[in-house]
């Protein structure tokens, strides 16, 4: 009983905390946190969502009225279920699959599995919630949807990670398709993953169908999606730096990160006539006031797979320090985070702000702090939220659906130029958005409020379902 | 000599003893892999080379017909779904009495690395009945396709088996099979066959495809060897679709092909057949299902030599559009003798293996295999599917274009495959490589 009261409590201070001028956001926010006690990341992510969609319920009650709100906050399905797989010594583990069905308003559910020891059911339910507006920004036929497992792939040998992968799908394939739920890599799910996923599913099924992305180019891959990430951030920067009078040509960039996102973002921000002076890695940091020498971050990164900090051997002239926060004290004009989530702080913020830095584009999930998104509007810097300027890499997945359906592959050229139409839509949905409902230059804002309308719409057309 | 490869031909050689023709598919086969196998011993180590040279599933199934006397007729039909990694299984169905289990293993077998050779999304597969349809009444073969149908559409789909025609099977045939399985399924499924009419789903250029795939193929060669198809003489075997095809084709790159063959012998036609009254009269020849080429002899009045097959002909180059093993050691020897010096094989398996082994060793002859230049017709029927699925039929000049980009990316990715392991200029040893390395990269990225 004194247990009970103060689980209660512990609620009803959440739900103070999170309040809303907007009686019926209030009401509705208070319902998420009764109903879905103990997951803090789930009510944070509506918490956002709903802050930028205000002014949105004040100009559209009948998204009120017809319930949009209160169906688009519960999942149309959840299913969870027990994985057992067997080691290399033959003993047995179990762990937990999960797979979030969010929305399949604009399309059939797409959204990533993830296998961290962290997934639990609240995880994915933050993730797949977020899924929804990012996926419906890109324009594409594609719903939200998000899985995973708490299996840790870490340490674990090729044949294990198959095993698991194998008795994972065993289950999942009863609940996903190419015209249902089409699942992705995250964190834990890569190439080798999804390759293993595959087969298995289609052992199953007895189909060969376009019912996962990010697979292999030797069945159904697309080319361009390994790019897509990093060249789609700079498609969407590229686009707000020319609306506001700026232009990359010739602008010093500090890039966090050293993986997919961040080397490619590197390759075209030069492209474009950038000098990127810093990168980085878990572990540390590197400034070359040369500009970085891309061939060798690839070198090391993707063929080597070794630390950052070797570029030092290559050119001793640069500057390596330990530790990543200080990578932001670094003079430059954009700021392309695309490491970590909350990664770049208030503190970092304003030494960016101090040092004449003009943007900040968030390769990235929401590797700013909400403070430092906060600091970042308040000096009138321009700022690209992850779920539109990241959005490419789903994007490119949806290319692959589109390929796969079609029994056909774009040229690498093909699905670049889609990918940069696509960025250079989105970018002004997110602004016109913003602008409509008194918020111009907000992308935060516009990003939840286009991607909101469009899911809204299509739950008004089929009634209440 | 790989032991494991060894090994392997020899546990296939006690196991399917009977079954020649598959076993010479897959026997030389893995010969061919052997540079790719000793470089890497991980093959070994998953045993991948057992999954790759069986199939994954067989169906063999009775099928009973009524005659138009009312009296009943049992053939047997079968179809061996070889391989999935790289797309939906997808090959030919063949009526003809020679249709047994083991023609159709290895037809599958040829068909699942010429498929992959195409780069497209497609398995391989093949099938069909030693029901014979050279005399039979239009009523007869649709009775014989709709009882065809009812065991074969369990195991097809259009993201599951794609069956399109072959031997036998032509457009009519594949009419009344799509009909019967549009009843059984209630689902107007353009993609469950290719072949089809164009006014149901069939793409346009299908009857040239399989032609302008050979010559296309054989373009590359002569450029790559400094020289060009203009004023070339060409001897051709069959005279079905395929040989037509190649006729037309070559007249319109200024080249001519001298000969036709049909099981009776062949006709030789030093004009060349080039002109359009011509290239109709092979398909009327075709189209009468009488099974020989003398007509053409007595319509054009040209030399006919009964029994006999036409490598004895003087010519630059030589492309069989046969049937299987048409060409053995001893026409191998006439085409050395006469100093041929482009052989394409454009129907499948078109040469035995010591008389391959004899044209390759000649170093004046330079070699292309069917799993390169014979595929234009399964490229066609690819494209047909990509339309189906965006329910769309491009223009005869769009499939063109489409289909000579994938031909040249045969080509490239065979002489790269060659270039690699070290066999320098070699067509065939680059087509047997490239396709092993998808296919193998597919299967062990699934776990298959």
């Amino acid at each position: 009983m004194k247990q009970k009261s103060k689980r209660y409590q512990k609620i009803n201070e959440e739900v103070k905390e999170m309040s809303f001028e907007n009686p019926y956001l209030q009401g509705l926010m208070e319902r998420v946190i009764r109903r879905n006690p103990a997951e803090p990341e789930f009510h944070q992510a509506v918490k956002e969502v709903l802050t930028s969609l205000d002014p949105v319920m004040t100009v559209h009650p009948e998204y009120i009225k017809e319930g949009v709100m209160e169906c688009l906050v519960e999942p149309e399905r959840i299913v969870k279920f027990r994985v057992p797989w067997e080691d290399d010594e033959g003993n047995i583990h179990v762990n937990r699959g999960f797979r979030v069905q969010f929305s399949s308003a604009i399309g059939p559910y797409k959204g990533g599995l993830r296998f961290h020891p962290s997934v639990y059911e609240g995880i994915v339910k933050f993730l797949g919630f977020e899924q929804i507006f990012k996926n419906s920004l890109t324009g594409l036929p594609i719903g939200g949807g998000k899985g995973g497992s708490d299996f840790d792939p870490k340490g674990k040998s090729d044949s294990e990670v198959r095993r698991f992968c194998q008795s994972f799908m065993s289950e999942l394939f009863k609940y996903i398709g190419s015209d249902t739920d089409v699942p992705a890599g995250d964190i834990g799910v890569g190439g080798r993953e999804i390759g293993y996923l595959f087969g298995q599913y289609k052992r199953l099924s007895n189909e060969f169908t376009g019912v996962l992305t990010g697979k292999g180019l030797t069945f159904g891959g697309s080319l361009a999606r390994t790019e897509a990430t990093g060249y789609g951030l700079c498609y969407y920067a590229d686009n707000m730096l020319r609306d506001n009078g700026h232009d990359f040509d010739g602008a010093t960039v500090v890039i966090s990160g050293s993986g997919n996102v961040a080397i490619y973002a590197c390759e075209k921000a030069t492209e474009y006539g950038a000098k990127v002076v810093a990168m980085s890695d878990s572990n540390g940091y590197i400034y070359d006031k040369n500009g970085i020498d891309l061939d060798c971050i690839k070198q090391l990164k993707e063929v080597e797979r070794k630390r950052i900090s070797e570029y030092m051997n290559e050119h001793p002239e640069a500057e390596y320090h330990e530790g990543c926060r200080d990578i932001w004290q670094i003079p430059c004009s954009i700021a392309l985070p695309c490491a970590t989530q909350n990664e770049l702080d208030k503190n970092s913020a304003l030494a960016l702000i101090k040092n004449g830095c003009f943007a900040v584009a968030e390769g990235a999930n929401m590797p700013c702090t909400p403070e430092a998104v906060d600091a970042l509007h308040a000096n009138n810097i321009l700022f690209a939220p992850a779920k539109a300027a990241n959005a490419g890499g789903v994007a490119t997945s949806a290319l692959e659906m589109s390929q796969n359906s079609m029994r056909y592959s774009w040229s690498f050229e093909d699905v670049d130029d889609k990918l940069k139409t696509i960025m250079t839509d989105l970018y002004h949905n997110t602004t016109e958005a913003a602008a409509e409902y008194g918020m111009a230059g907000n992308l935060v804002a516009g990003a939840n409020i286009a991607g909101f309308l469009k899911v809204a719409d299509s739950m008004m057309s089929y009634g209440v379902v | 000599m790989n032991k494991y490869i060894e090994d392997l031909s020899a546990r296939l050689e006690a196991r399917y003893a009977h079954e020649h023709e598959y076993l010479q598919a897959a026997v030389r086969w893995l010969d061919r892999i052997a540079p790719v196998i000793d470089r890497d011993p991980s093959y070994e180590k998953m045993d991948l080379l057992a999954r790759m040279v069986e199939p994954e599933h067989m169906y063999a199934f009775l099928v009973p017909w009524e005659d138009k006397k009312g009296v009943m007729h049992t053939s047997h039909g079968y179809r061996v779904q070889f391989n999935s990694a790289m797309g939906p299984y997808k090959g030919g169905l063949r009526f003809h009495p020679s249709v047994d289990m083991d023609s159709v293993k290895f037809l599958g077998f040829e068909q699942t690395y010429k498929n992959a050779l195409t780069g497209l999304p497609l398995g391989g597969a093949s099938g069909g009945s030693d029901f014979d349809p050279t005399d039979k009444s239009r009523r007869e073969i649709m009775r014989f396709c709709q009882s065809f149908m009812m065991q074969l559409y369990r195991y097809i789909g259009s993201d599951t088996d794609i069956p399109s025609g072959d031997l036998g099977v032509g457009e009519r045939e594949i009419g009344f099979l799509y009909g019967e399985y549009k009843r059984l399924t209630g689902r107007y499924e353009s993609n469950a066959l290719t072949g089809k009419g164009t006014k149901s789903g069939g793409s346009e250029f299908k009857k040239e495809a399989a032609g302008c795939g050979a010559i296309y193929f054989l373009q590359r060669m002569l450029a790559d060897n400094n020289d060009s198809i203009e004023g070339k003489t060409i001897a051709v075997s069959g005279f079905g679709n395929l040989a037509w095809g190649v006729c037309r084709k070559a007249a319109l790159l200024g080249a001519k092909v001298v000969t036709l063959s049909g099981p009776d012998g062949y006709i030789y036609d030093p004009a060349g057949i080039g002109s359009e009254e011509k290239l109709d009269f092979v398909l009327a020849m075709r189209a009468s299902k009488k099974d020989c080429v003398e007509p053409y002899a007595d319509r054009f009045g040209v030399e006919f030599f009964p029994g006999e097959k036409p490598w004895g002909v003087p010519v630059d180059i030589a492309i069989p559009c046969a049937v299987q093993n048409e060409v053995d050691v001893e026409d191998a020897v006439a085409l050395v003798g006469n100093r041929v010096k482009y052989y394409a094989e454009a129907s499948t398996m078109a040469t035995t293996t010591e008389a391959f082994r004899l044209l390759e060793l000649s170093p004046d002859v330079i070699c292309a295999g069917a799993k390169a230049a014979g595929s234009g017709g399964v490229i066609l029927s690819a494209l047909e599917m990509v339309q189906n699925s965006q329910r769309l039929s491009w223009s005869r000049a769009d499939v063109d274009e489409r289909l000579h980009k994938v031909i040249d990316e045969i080509y490239d990715s065979s002489v790269a495959a060659a270039e690699e392991y070290g066999l320098g200029y070699d067509l065939i040893g680059g087509n047997n490589i490239a396709s092993f390395l998808k296919v193998s990269e597919a299967m062990i990225a699934q776990a298959l």
